[in-house]
């Protein structure tokens, strides 16, 4: 392991010179001849019947060229990632602010927004709601046929009463999380056009090219063979590029009006329309021995998942599998609400269900081991899982004795900041929160992923990445274990864009899997890779297959000693000369194995676990209630470093998402009945705000199922960061927050009452 | 509505436009000159992704009305390398890995390079400052901070 040639090195990532001189291309910026543009109109009501929608001024407008609405859909007017539950264009009724109702397409996108204005819809509002415990009583309006709760899930393990029985202390409360937004500095693009062939080719910045098209394919009811969908550079995603609606409606205007069509939305309508983090709140009860050993939890959990479904069961179960944290509880039991309101769709987002679920377990934790006057570490050490543990659902975790090291660096950062002295008038404190998340898409979900190695003539290896490189760097490391794998140079190895004519599917950039897929998968197809050179070689040289030897991209003949090295080139040159090539793909299956338990008490269990630790130092102001994060430890088991000024620039900027989340990101339905819907009101973390001091710890205990031992890290480092940063706040004022983001006045009112 | 004439020098070349008076500086860059590395995140000011140099000033062209840009000299990431070498910023931006989706970048280079033309040896929190307008949602700007730092410290060497 530690003769490795490229992996663990900081290579250049592969596309960061054209990003640094604007060469780079996003959707937005691909022209093609004769370009419409589309505009979408959108319900401007957060519930209602649509009674008509009269399209014929709007028509009239030189240079509008097509209006698409529901009617006009050609093949299945339904669709949804998990369950089919909504039309791309709303189709009488109106779910949530924002849905898309019809698409303009027009010469220019000044002439749609002309045409969009004189479109007229009527309404029959309906009553809204945006609770989801309002959402599931009796009297609430029915936003689905079958009733506002889209899932519920119960997971039992051991005898909760039992457990509450044993216990010397028992404390009851409850949390709430906000509805935050990816934030992708990219809104979401795509550009449709038709070939020669009548096949249509849809750019879309996206997670899931493969998926798309499949969605496509249903809606316009073509074949998906007639069907590419291509990305361009990814301008971010976070979980949010998992919607297809943005492609499905650019498809639909290029069918409708037989042109190529470009559709971008403004941050505006990405914001409404477009998934988010779910809120939800959270009604915790843990009972603890005087010891601080647990001896039970129960929650329930009611999210709101908005007008749509998406992703929403998904995160649910997810949620549900996180509730009782990275901790060794014999009596647990666990209940989620996933429930329709007429709220913005909640969906897949960076951490799925587990910051939810942590701020609550790890806002506990510190209440616990304050009631029995224990220490934020002792009390964890008390409860860690670990090596050989099994979870609440079941399944073995793996690498669990990772956590016992994190408490200790933690302890020890925690030592050292809370030497720091506050800056006067202000109050300091230092928090911890461990976190768990899991990796891979769960059992029964088709979790494979195939990549694809071509040895080109001139001796480099194109790798055909068959997912997304959404900017965290996904091509760039592929490339480095590529180039591991069969002992060349990484600057010898080319990649290449997703293109669903081309690449091989490698199913859907999300869940903490990609580094740990696309690495095994490419392990497998260099192993065939290399093979093939040699089957090739030696027909082409007439020297027999066993007397050649492949070292580092070259073959060496066994039989002569001295005998100069062959390259690759040349092979693979001969071989262009006769039209053919060296291409070998490898698939990689999420390991579900035997050794998972059939009945489990949850349908489709994660098995493989992602854990970190973070510290948090803030100084509080208590006059005028301002938090500001000082210093921030980010502890992660990444099994193996692959590229380590990536890794730690994905865990920075999941500081930076975790401390939003934590601080100032909320997307609130306002006392006028709109939603924040700009940046000026929705407000992310600037370099002003952040932390002056960022230290990332990164350790490795291997995963022995990942190439090179890799693990996920992609959702963590975000995970146990409001937690931390309320348990610092705790420590520096004495005030236990219930919700994020904390509000200046839950600190100052609370304090002075 | 009445189109207006407009004198724009980019990146050392002269365009002379007749063009609606209702467009922004960031479309006629984008559309007309096919500067795309010019990037539109929010067409509020809010953002930062569409920040270029306009007559040595860092701004938000989707702010900007092409008439105000009319006689002005801009800069924008397509015209940072010289002569094929690129800027130190850009050589920082890659080599210390500010770069992820890319997306923020240009405009974080370009308010990068209107400090560093203004105050060769920032210090971070000037840094942070020059910087409070362009929001990345990748990095957590820390590397972003230390690109900047290095370059203005190869700067001052050359």
């Amino acid at each position: 392991m530690n003769n490795l040639r490229t992996v663990g090195k900081s290579e250049i990532r592969v596309d960061a010179w054209d990003k640094v001189n604007g060469s780079a291309k996003y959707v937005a910026d691909i022209q093609v001849p004769n370009l419409k543009h589309g505009v979408v109109l959108r319900s401007s009501q957060h519930h209602a019947r649509i009674t008509s929608i009269d399209t014929r001024e709007a028509l009239q407008i030189p240079g509008v060229i097509a209006i698409v609405t529901a009617k006009d859909i050609p093949g299945e007017a339904i669709y949804g990632p998990i369950i089919a539950d909504r039309s791309p264009l709303a189709n009488e009724r109106v779910r949530f602010m924002g849905e898309p109702i019809a698409i303009i397409v027009a010469d220019t996108v000044e002439i749609a927004h002309q045409a969009r204005k004189v479109i007229e819809v009527i309404y029959q509002p309906l009553s809204a709601v945006f609770d989801p415990e309002q959402a599931l009583q009796t009297n609430a309006p029915a936003i689905h046929p079958d009733g506002n709760l889209l899932s519920h899930f119960h997971v039992e393990n051991g005898d909760i009463e039992t457990g509450f029985n044993a216990a010397d202390l028992i404390l009851e409360d409850s949390f709430s999380v906000p509805r935050i937004y990816p934030g992708y500095l990219e809104t979401e693009a795509s550009l449709a056009l038709w070939d020669e062939e009548g096949k249509l080719t849809v750019w879309f910045s996206s997670q899931k090219p493969f998926a798309d098209r499949h969605t496509i394919s249903q809606v316009l009811g073509m074949p998906k063979e007639y069907i590419r969908v291509r990305m361009a550079v990814i301008g971010g995603a976070f979980g949010g590029k998992e919607d297809s609606n943005m492609a499905v409606l650019t498809a639909l205007a290029a069918w409708k009006s037989h042109c190529a069509v470009k559709i971008v939305n403004t941050r505006e309508e990405s914001l409404l329309a477009h998934p988010k983090r779910h809120p939800a709140r959270l009604y915790y009860k843990v009972g603890v021995k005087n010891d601080g050993k647990i001896t039970a939890l129960q929650a329930r959990v009611y999210m709101d998942t908005g007008a749509y479904a998406s992703y929403g069961p998904a995160v649910g179960q997810l949620l549900t599998e996180t509730v009782p944290g990275p901790y060794r509880i014999a009596n647990v039991s666990a209940d989620t609400y996933v429930v329709y309101t007429n709220s913005p769709i909640s969906g897949a987002m960076r951490g799925f269900g587990s910051p939810q679920t942590n701020f609550a377990y790890e806002s506990l934790m510190d209440m616990l081991a304050n009631r029995l006057g224990m220490d934020a570490i002792e009390i964890r050490r008390k409860n860690i899982w670990k090596p050989g543990d099994r979870n609440f659902t079941r399944i073995i975790v793996n690498q669990a004795e990772a956590l016992e090291d994190m408490l200790n660096r933690a302890a020890q950062s925690i030592a050292d900041l809370k030497n720091i002295s506050p800056a006067p008038g202000k109050q300091s404190g230092v928090g911890l929160a461990l976190a768990v998340q899991t990796m891979g898409l769960g059992r029964g979900v088709p979790d494979d992923s195939t990549h694809q190695l071509e040895w080109l003539p001139n001796g480099k290896v194109l790798v055909r990445v068959g997912a997304p490189d959404l900017g965290q760097g996904l091509n760039t490391v592929a490339a480095q274990m590529a180039a591991e794998a069969l002992g060349i140079d990484y600057s010898q190895i080319e990649t290449a864009l997703v293109d669903t004519a081309i690449s091989p599917d490698g199913g859907v950039t999300c869940a903490s899997r990609m580094t740990y897929l696309t690495g095994n998968a490419v392990q497998l197809a260099a192993q065939k890779l290399i093979d093939s050179l040699v089957d090739e070689a030696s027909r082409l040289l007439g020297i027999p297959r066993e007397k050649l030897r492949y070292q580092d991209g070259t073959l060496m003949r066994t039989d002569l000693e001295g005998a100069n090295p062959i390259s690759a080139a040349d092979i693979t040159g001969r071989l262009a000369e006769e039209d053919k090539q060296i291409i070998a793909s490898g698939t990689f299956s999420f390991p579900y194995g035997p050794e998972i338990p059939d009945h489990l008490p949850i349908g489709m269990p994660h098995v493989k676990f992602c854990l970190a630790a973070m510290v948090a130092r803030v100084e509080v102001d208590l006059e005028l209630g301002i938090i500001e994060p000082t210093h921030i430890v980010s502890i992660n088991d990444l099994g193996k470093v692959v590229n380590p000024i990536l890794a730690e620039g994905q865990i920075e900027g999941g500081i930076a998402m975790g401390l939003g989340y934590g601080l100032s990101e909320e997307m609130l339905l306002k006392n006028n009945k709109q939603w924040v819907s700009r940046l000026t009101e929705y407000l992310f973390q600037t370099t002003q705000d952040m932390p002056r001091s960022m230290e990332t710890i990164m350790l490795e205990y291997p995963e022995s199922t990942g190439p090179y031992g890799v693990k996920g890290i992609a959702e963590i480092a975000t995970v146990p960061e409001a937690a931390a940063i309320a348990n610092a706040v705790y420590e520096a004022t004495g005030v236990r927050v219930h919700r994020i983001p904390i509000q200046r006045e839950d600190v100052v009112f609370v304090k002075r009452s | 509505m009445k189109k207006i004439r407009v004198t724009l020098t980019v990146n050392g070349h002269t365009h002379l436009f007749e063009t609606d008076p209702n467009r922004t500086l960031l479309e006629v860059l984008r559309e007309d000159i096919g500067l795309t590395g010019v990037k539109e995140g929010c067409g509020e000011g809010e953002c930062g992704a569409c920040t270029v140099i306009m007559n040595d000033e860092p701004i938000n062209s989707c702010l900007v009305l092409i008439g105000q840009a009319d006689n002005s000299n801009i800069e924008t990431i397509e015209g940072l390398a010289k002569d094929g070498k690129p800027h130190p910023l850009q050589k920082a931006f890659v080599e210390l890995g500010a770069v992820q989706c890319g997306f923020c970048t240009p405009g974080m280079i370009m308010a990068s390079k209107a400090l560093l033309d203004r105050n060769s040896h920032p210090d971070e929190e000037q840094i942070r400052e020059a910087l409070a307008g362009n929001i990345c949602r990748c990095t957590g700007y820390k590397k972003i901070i230390e690109a900047v730092q290095s370059a203005a410290e190869e700067m001052s060497h050359e």
